[in-house]
């Protein structure tokens, strides 16, 4: 059942009626949202219920565990976070990684006298595992920091693990801001209900008359590249780039909507990365709710423990950060590579960054317009590059597609590139506009313009404009895979 | 040392490890506050902070902080 489905919405519409009106204290509410969240998991893939059941109890437990620890023996809480760790990752590990394991060291295991073979083991890997196996492992890290005392509710740490807008493709939310929002009954407000839609459309808007229109496009391209010259494989590596933003910050987008409507305040996941200046900023304006959990789970610990290495430590740190990032998404070297290949962008970044602000102090270039613009578009070209790498099916296919750039440019394929140029191009450039006012003039406002005609309009162009060119049956959301 | 002297000694590690012209660190100061301040200058701020005081502080009480207030009571706790 994905968000952009009219099954979604009759779903939604059920859950909203007794959620506001009927329940009117909010443990009931809590219990009817968690069974809606298990029965919305439930479609998507039931036999995966008893696991997120499982999960949810062993870290409510131990969430309890950690906490009272904390006071009489650190050591032991210590002990029972890195329980807490060891699980996620292995369930993590099981069910993404085990088949890829096992497969690519096959050979490894059979010189030692093991003899495994991968077909035995197919293990079917769970929806949304990697994004409510990072929640449930930040909600045992934060009571271990004494960042945040463990539930005692049970229902309500269950609907924190199972919260059906987000458990399918994130954004990931932390126990520390979002746990709280469960202790108030919700009540159905009409900024909540506004801002909620609007921002559902704006995400169905970036999913069904961008992402949608072009992934037909770059689907042919990226599956038959040795067909391609090198002008066909640069407008794929742009446009699966804008691909890949539109759909995953569409899903955010609507998953942010749908909480907001329910009284929630899901984080945000996107900043407008295409105005980042380098591939650190990137990072940090792109999948934001993943590298922040990276970078406070993973990145800062190894940093303080490499600390004494001086730069060489931050460097490894930063790299290891970045191969995780990569194989967060799945068990493919494509995405090892991916890792490593943005690690070494950052470990540039950081190895130049006296010399670059130096020269900027000298020729006074940081505020200059013309700079800043030239900085963006060598960024997006770094990403774009990065991320032909992500969308390969396997490295030798992103060679192959490198390779054939030598063949020279051409003519571009033109099998329904005349969608992509009327419908998805003006798209682009809206999207792109107000992107740009918000990034550089911040008075003016369109969804949530003052002026009640521009707001109206804006709303109404945004609608018609989904009915008119939106990919009524799109595809699912790419990052549903991971 | 007092907590005074302390705030006084960080002043002066920020100011030279963030290459600040000045800085005026309270309890409540935090990364928020200062933009040079981010997850690779804190590395270096800590680095510092163990050289300067002749203190190791451990992975868990680093963090933990959430402002400098937490920083200097760390550094309190060590020196005592």
């Amino acid at each position: 059942m994905v968000v952009n489905s009219i099954n979604f919405w009759v779903f939604f519409a059920v859950f909203l009626i007794p959620y506001f009106f009927l329940f009117r204290k909010m443990m009931h509410q809590n219990i009817w949202l968690l069974l809606a969240s298990l029965f919305f998991y439930g479609w998507v893939d039931w036999k995966m219920v008893p696991l997120l059941f499982v999960v949810s109890a062993f870290y409510f437990f131990l969430g309890i565990k950690i906490e009272k620890s904390n006071q009489t023996s650190p050591k032991k809480a210590s002990l029972f976070t890195i329980l807490g760790i060891v699980a996620g990752v292995g369930v993590l590990f099981y069910f993404k990684y085990f088949n890829f394991f096992v497969g690519e060291f096959s050979g490894l295991f059979s010189a030692i006298g093991i003899h495994v073979n991968s077909s035995d083991m197919d293990i079917i890997m769970p929806i949304g595992v990697s994004f409510f196996t990072f929640k449930v492992m930040s909600y045992v890290i934060e009571i271990h920091r004494e960042n945040i005392k463990p539930t005692r509710n049970p229902v309500v740490f269950a609907a924190y693990v199972a919260f059906f807008p987000t458990i399918l493709s994130g954004p990931i939310d932390r126990p520390t801001t979002f746990l709280p929002q469960f202790n108030e009954r919700r009540k159905l407000d009409f900024c909540n209900l506004s801002e909620g839609l609007k921002r559902i459309l704006w995400g169905l808007f970036l999913k069904m008359c961008i992402a949608d229109i072009i992934s037909s496009w770059t689907d042919a391209v990226f599956s038959g590249y040795g067909h391609h010259n090198a002008t066909t494989i640069i407008a794929a590596a742009v446009l699966y780039t804008l691909q890949l933003y539109t759909d995953f910050c569409g899903f955010s987008e609507m998953a942010i909507g749908v909480g907001r409507i329910m009284g929630f305040t899901v984080t945000e996941n996107f900043c407008r990365p295409f105005f980042s200046q380098n591939i650190a900023e990137y990072w940090r304006r792109w999948h934001m709710s993943l590298t922040t959990w990276i970078t406070d789970y993973v990145f800062m610990p190894l940093n303080v423990a490499f600390r004494d290495w001086g730069r060489n430590g931050i460097f490894l740190a930063t790299l290891i950060n970045m191969v995780i990032i990569g194989m967060w998404h799945g068990a493919n070297w494509t995405f090892f590579w991916f890792g490593v290949y943005h690690g070494l962008m950052l470990i540039l970044i950081i190895l130049f960054e006296k010399q670059r602000k130096k020269m900027e102090k000298k020729y006074g270039l940081k505020k200059k317009e013309s700079y800043i613009w030239f900085r963006r578009l060598l960024a997006f070209v770094l990403f774009a590059f990065g991320s032909m790498l992500f969308r390969s099916a396997s490295v030798t296919d992103f060679i192959g597609m490198v390779k054939q750039v030598g063949q020279g440019f051409g003519p571009i394929y033109d099998e329904e590139l005349p969608a992509i140029v009327v419908y998805v191009l003006p798209s682009v450039a809206v999207m792109l506009f107000r992107e740009w006012v918000a990034e550089y003039k911040r008075d003016i406002h369109f969804f949530h313009s003052p002026n009640v005609y521009v707001r109206l309009a804006s709303i109404a162009l945004m609608i018609s404009t989904i009915i008119y060119i939106g990919q009524l049956d799109g595809n699912s959301f790419i990052y549903f895979k991971f | 040392m007092t907590r005074q002297e302390i705030f006084e000694q960080l002043n002066d590690i920020f100011i030279d490890v963030l290459d600040l012209e000045e800085v005026e660190l309270n309890a409540e100061t935090s990364a928020n506050d200062i933009e040079e301040w981010d997850s690779l200058s804190h590395i270096q701020l800590i680095v510092a902070i163990e050289k300067v005081f002749g203190i190791k502080f451990t992975s868990l009480e680093i963090m933990k902080w959430k402002n400098v207030g937490e920083m200097v009571c760390s550094i309190e706790e060590k020196l005592k």
